[in-house]
């Protein structure tokens, strides 16, 4: 878990901890990976685009890790700047965390990233000079205040076409700084420096003032919970839902959008977000009368989970006078697209019928056109004409079974008994990027272990220690898109 | 179309025709809003300038690939 606290409110202790991570990474020359990552990212698939708030939530994400790894504290948490009280005269630019302003050509010669001690790098990951900082010399003279904040809190949708600078209305549009009092830009201007060009990563700073952009995001994504990430399709590539973004390596967490909404269950805490409610996802219950909902806002997405018991043939449908559109995800997993239905059922209701294995289900229900409102019921029935599937059962330290994965989305299920408590490995092998999750025991439902390249090369492999009973083993690709052949094994040790 | 030429801070400026932008002879690519009259490139993505002209100035000032600031 990372608590990431507002800079100025840092004792002296987490001051050095922090500045010690990012030397050691600089040292081992991981930070300056990161400055190329960003620096030679294709500026309007990061920037300008929807997929701004994420890419960037992803990236720190990233560093934060490696920042945990270096320290040996799995909490340490990147510091946001507060920037309503992130002024030139505040505790965050003293010597014991980021120094100073640049003297009179630029220079930053306080603090632990002064000429001599740090020095920044091109775009080609070259040598370039010392730190530069120039505050408020750049045309933005003020840092954004409190209730320049609180507006942009205040704008939905999330985004709006044309998807870039002149979006409006639009809280990317307004949080990134192209309309609207202009946040994350006018950090990037107002020092100045180093944090104009792509490059911008030199300056660690860089990293307190997207810490800072994505905690607004959080706290709107808190306030506005059937406000999604837009646009699910019909942009550009690697700006809607669930394309992988741009310059995203594979990492512990996937590279889309979607991937990296929930901030908490990526292990993300702020520091005035205790005791936050979680917003409660609306239960279906299997052919029980529809769910009455509505958007009442444009661009809001309404979602809903379901269990399914059994393996089986079930719809899920809405009813009523809008024109909806419905996306299910799962088993198990809100960022796992099973299909999509704009018009399948009534008119111009949605609807979806698929064969589900058992596991929880949800249902993602917005309106056909970002731009309107309307009720609106949701439901599932099961349609009982598909006789259940045998489970293949995998025999442990048995040979491998060969399958594959020969359609978008599919997921091949397994099932293994264990008699004796000890530690067992599930892996596959071949040559596909293979996605394995572990559930058990003794349900197909709770998930227990996942895992994407843990084996060689893109196999998965999951070791863990398991009790007696029976587990269940779900292999699908780690591309939505992605088909292919492997072999599944389960071994004790 | 006019053609401009200058030195700055050591680099040399130069626009042909209005819109084909180098800097000590490297091509810089960049965008052109003309709904709202503003430039914007690759090596400065935070800002949009007024004009061609400014937006080089600031390139040379401004980002490590053109500034050779000594320690």
């Amino acid at each position: 878990m990372a608590i990431r606290k507002d800079a100025n409110t840092l004792n002296a202790t987490e001051r050095a901890e922090f500045i010690a991570a990012i030397k050691a990474l600089k040292a081992e020359g991981l930070y300056d990976q990161f400055v190329l990552r960003h620096a030679n990212a294709v500026m309007n698939a990061i920037h300008r685009a929807p997929a701004f708030l994420p890419w960037h939530r992803r990236f720190i994400f990233d560093l934060e890790v490696e920042l945990q790894r270096v320290s040996g504290n799995p909490n340490l948490g990147i510091p946001y700047w507060n920037w309503a009280t992130g002024g030139a005269n505040a505790s965050m630019w003293n010597d014991d965390l980021l120094g100073g302003d640049g003297d009179a050509g630029g220079v930053v010669r306080t603090g632990p990233f002064r000429a001599g001690e740090w020095t920044v790098i091109n775009s080609s990951g070259l040598p370039a000079g010392p730190l530069m900082r120039s505050f408020g010399q750049s045309g933005m003279p003020t840092l954004p205040t409190q209730a320049e904040v609180d507006q942009v809190l205040a704008v939905t949708p999330y985004d709006v076409s044309p998807w870039n600078t002149s979006s409006n209305p639009s809280f990317r549009n307004q949080l990134e700084g192209w309309m609207g009092p202009n946040l994350h830009n006018r950090g990037h201007v107002w020092v100045g420096g180093s944090m104009l060009p792509m490059t911008s990563p030199n300056d660690p700073v860089f990293f307190m003032n997207h810490c800072m952009v994505d905690k607004v995001w959080h706290d709107w994504q808190v306030r506005f919970p059937n406000q999604g990430y837009l646009p699910e399709t019909g942009g550009a590539f690697g700006q809607n839902l669930n394309d992988p973004m741009d310059s995203t390596p594979s990492g512990r967490i996937g590279p889309r959008p979607i991937d990296v909404l929930n901030s908490a269950a990526l292990g993300i805490v702020y520091d005035d977000a205790t005791g936050q409610p979680q917003p409660q996802i609306p239960v279906i219950v299997i052919g029980a009368n529809p769910t009455a909902a509505d958007i009442g806002a444009p661009g809001e997405a309404d979602l809903f989970q379901f269990d399914v018991s059994t393996f089986g043939s079930y719809t899920m449908f809405t009813s009523g006078p809008s024109d909806t559109f419905m996306t299910l995800l799962g088993p198990n997993d809100q960022t796992a697209q099973v299909a999509s239905n704009d018009d399948g059922g009534e008119n111009l209701n949605s609807q979806i019928t698929r064969n589900l294995s058992a596991g929880t289900y949800f249902l993602r229900i917005r309106l056909f056109s970002p731009n309107t409102t309307g009720v609106y019921a949701v439901g599932v029935r099961a349609e009982n004409s598909a006789p259940p599937p045998t489970i293949p059962e995998l025999m442990v330290d048995g040979a491998g079974l060969n399958a594959s994965i020969s359609a978008a989305n599919e997921s091949d299920l397994y099932m293994f008994r264990i008699t004796n408590r000890d530690t067992y490995t599930i892996q596959t092998s071949g040559t596909t990027d293979t996605f394995l999750t572990l559930h058990g025991p003794n349900s197909q439902i709770p998930e227990i272990a996942r895992n994407d390249d843990g084996g060689v090369s893109f196999n998965a492999l999951i070791r863990r220690q398991i009790d007696p009973g029976e587990y269940y083993a779900r292999v699908r690709h780690f591309s939505q898109l992605g088909t292919g052949p492997y072999t599944i094994r389960v071994s004790r040790g | 179309m006019a053609n401009h030429k200058e030195v700055l801070e050591g680099c040399t400026i130069e626009i042909r025709d209005d819109d084909h932008l180098t800097i000590n002879g490297k091509e810089i690519r960049y965008e052109h809003n003309r709904s709202d009259g503003t430039w914007s490139s690759k090596y400065l993505p935070y800002t949009k300038y007024p004009s061609l002209l400014a937006m080089a100035r600031a390139i040379v000032r401004d980002t490590v690939e053109f500034s050779h600031v000594k320690e």
